[in-house]
């Protein structure tokens, strides 16, 4: 029965596993295009295909067996991604889906239903991801089409059109009504699409928000102008109605602003309410069940099965009820602890580890690793009590395991057991370190003591950190 | 030392008190057992016991004191002779700081045996000092032992001498200190003696460590 193994599992040279499917996905994918085996492919896919360098492919999507790409939208689009992934899909060039796109919309306006709609269902194409697992820095989505722009330029253009055909008495001056409502939808469109989307994107940013949203503004005050002129002159009902609508229409502009502090308000919210029912919770939990284990330690002896359980048991409450959601960082004393709480669970003994000074040694070190080794030994031959210490200066580390067993000496051991020679002795010797076993203090039990010098670098670090362990 | 030693036990569990009380050595009476400031300190103050067991985290805090301080401020001059010995459910040495430096003279964690508690006591009332293994750690570490820092003259408190260093090491190695005494070539009274003034520097020293941890109040 070994514990358990050291250090963070990597995951191997492989793809990142499939994301779960969104609800209406199945749809999206065999609606539209009706590709055999497409299903079965987009789950195999991520699967077979190897990760060639350190990103798992992310922009080019990977082939199924049919030799077809899962219909995903890009991430480096162009408006919403759709076409160049149907591209994809399909193994068409992309201009051919954007003028097949542009062609259909003409069909009573089907191509831009069938973007929109393919928009809504085909989910985004997997984020990229490094080989141990982390979200690459290059996975948000960009957008280089100035949609944001087009749109409040086309409501400009509507605007000051809508504006002529008040003034004139051609044929089309009783449309000017229409014109100035679709003026101010494309342009509070233009205006939601920046604050909205534009907004996330890393190419665009703030600035560009700010220049949208306030051009847009212009134009909608210039429309509520006009129209507010048009009603005194003309008194006119249509015009105090286009009046009232810009007014609301400005208000929406500034909506992806309000919706977004709105959201944060009431995130924040949740967050102080989870803290205190946590430190709620942590408080009660240590007043009833944190004593209560204590009782149980001392009342059934140190190394009994229910002490130990109870042990291992404190340990664990108490590390999820105070460490918090952040992952303790795995130095040296933390992953020893951790190490020293598995091998409890497993052996008749109480390790206890204590740590001083600082420490810039890794739990993924040779001196980690010895140190474990040290530890597994004191607990399967020794049992009881056994003492880590783990001394941090600035130019050395030092690791004690002490246990009060019966002792060994190391001419006694069969040269066929590898435990302290290989994995403590050698391994240390190899890292650039030493490794002693000595009889413990008053001739009890055994004494393992590891030191590893550091290089003046990671000595300077040590000392900069200045970090109390 | 008297034959019998006096003990009071101040936990707001009763269970815990109960659990205690029947673990102790023969040799130690329990006189009374508190489970509230006020409690306690009427109690220290009418049966006067040789050693407080003391709970780290009682309830009751005044101002900034917590219960356990508390009990120390006011009971203390109640019965100048009574020791006391702090017991907390916790491995963190931090909280611990505070009750030491209002006067308790050592620690110990509640998990340990009925016959160590026992022992503790006894070691605190002949005047010795209890260190875990964990609170030489934090001393070493509070006093900048690891950085180098050591005292040049002995009466210097903000900082601990060679010798002191050495025994808290080892006691932080897990070494008793009969055992720290035959390492060092030197008496057990020695390695007490050494301690003593380890504690007396934890409890007067103004080092900024030392404040700053035990003046982060800290439910663990």
């Amino acid at each position: 029965m070994t514990a358990v193994p050291p250090g963070p599992v990597r995951p191997g040279n492989e793809a990142p596993p499939p994301t779960p499917p969104l609800p209406g996905h199945a749809a999206s994918a065999s609606g539209p295009t009706p590709a055999p085996g497409l299903t079965v492919a987009r789950a195999a896919a991520p699967l077979t295909s190897p990760a060639p360098g350190p990103y798992a492919p992310a922009l080019v999507p990977a082939r199924n067996a049919a030799g077809r790409a899962p219909l995903r939208r890009s991430r480096r689009q162009q408006l919403a991604g759709v076409a160049e992934g149907l591209a994809a899909h399909l193994g068409w060039q992309v201009g051919t889906v954007r003028v097949l796109f542009v062609l259909l919309s003409f069909i009573s306006g089907a191509g831009l239903m069938l973007y929109a709609w393919l928009w809504a269902l085909v989910p985004l194409a997997d984020a990229a991801r490094t080989v141990t697992g982390e979200a690459s820095p290059d996975n948000r989505v960009t957008r280089s089409m100035p949609a944001a722009w087009a749109l409040v330029g086309t409501g400009g253009v509507l605007a000051v059109l809508a504006a002529w055909m008040v003034g004139t008495t051609g044929p089309y001056q009783s449309e000017w009504f229409w014109c100035s409502i679709l003026a101010m939808t494309v342009t509070v469109g233009g205006a939601l699409w920046a604050g909205f989307l534009d907004a996330n994107d890393p190419d665009r940013g703030a600035r560009h928000v700010t220049l949208v949203r306030g051009t847009a503004a212009l134009i909608l005050l210039a429309v509520l102008v006009t129209d507010g002129w048009v009603t005194i002159g003309q008194r006119s009902v249509s015009a105090l109605v286009c009046a009232m609508l810009a007014v609301i229409a400005l208000g929406a502009i500034y909506a992806p602003i309000l919706v977004t502090r709105l959201r944060a308000a009431s995130h924040e919210r949740i967050t102080r309410i989870r803290e205190e029912q946590r430190s709620e919770m942590a408080a009660h939990l240590h007043d009833s069940v944190l004593q209560t284990l204590a009782l149980i330690q001392n009342r059934a002896g140190a190394s009994s099965e229910a002490a130990r359980l109870a042990r291992a048991q404190e340990r664990e409450l108490r590390s999820w009820l105070y460490d918090g959601d952040e992952p303790a960082d795995s130095d040296l004393p933390t992953d020893l602890r951790d190490y020293a709480a598995a091998l409890e669970l497993d052996y008749p003994v109480r390790i206890e580890v204590v740590a001083a000074g600082t420490s810039t040694e890794r739990a993924s070190g040779d001196l980690a690793a010895a140190a474990r080794e040290a530890m597994l030994n004191a607990a399967r031959h020794a049992g009881g009590e056994v003492s880590v210490y783990i001394e941090g200066r600035g130019d050395a580390v030092e690791v004690y395991v002490r246990d009060r067993g019966p002792g060994f000496s190391l001419d006694g051991v069969p040269a066929d057991r590898l435990g302290v020679r290989q994995s403590i002795i050698g391994r240390m010797r190899r890292a650039g370190g030493s490794a002693q076993v000595l009889p413990g203090a008053g001739g009890s039990g055994t004494q393992i003591r590891l030191a590893l010098r550091r290089d003046s670098s990671h000595a300077a670090n040590g000392m900069s950190e200045g970090r109390i362990l | 030392m008297t034959d019998v030693l006096r003990v009071v036990i101040v936990d707001d569990h009763s269970i815990f008190r109960s659990g205690l009380r029947a673990d102790l050595d023969p040799g130690v009476e329990v006189v009374g057992e508190a489970g509230d400031v006020a409690g306690a300190v009427a109690v220290i103050a009418s049966t006067r016991p040789d050693v407080v067991l003391l709970d780290v985290h009682l309830p009751g805090a005044i101002g900034d004191l917590t219960g356990g301080e508390a009990v120390l401020q006011q009971a203390l001059p109640l019965s100048p002779e009574t020791r006391y010995l702090a017991l907390s459910v916790s491995d963190a040495a931090e909280d611990v700081v505070r009750v030491i430096r209002a006067g308790a003279r050592g620690y110990i964690t509640k998990g340990s045996s009925g016959g160590d508690v026992s022992a503790g006591a006894r070691a605190v009332a002949s005047g010795d000092a209890v260190f875990s293994p964990r609170l030489a750690g934090f001393v070493l570490d509070a006093f900048g032992a690891m950085s180098g820092e050591t005292a040049r003259a002995d009466d210097e408190l903000d900082r601990l001498s060679g010798r002191e260093q050495e025994v808290m090491r080892l006691i932080a190695r897990g070494y008793a200190y009969k055992e720290v005494a035959a390492e060092l070539f030197i008496s057990i009274k020695t390695v007490e003696t050494h301690v003593s003034a380890v504690l007396r520097k934890l409890q007067l020293s103004s080092r900024h460590e030392l404040t700053a941890w035990a003046s982060a109040r800290r439910l663990l």
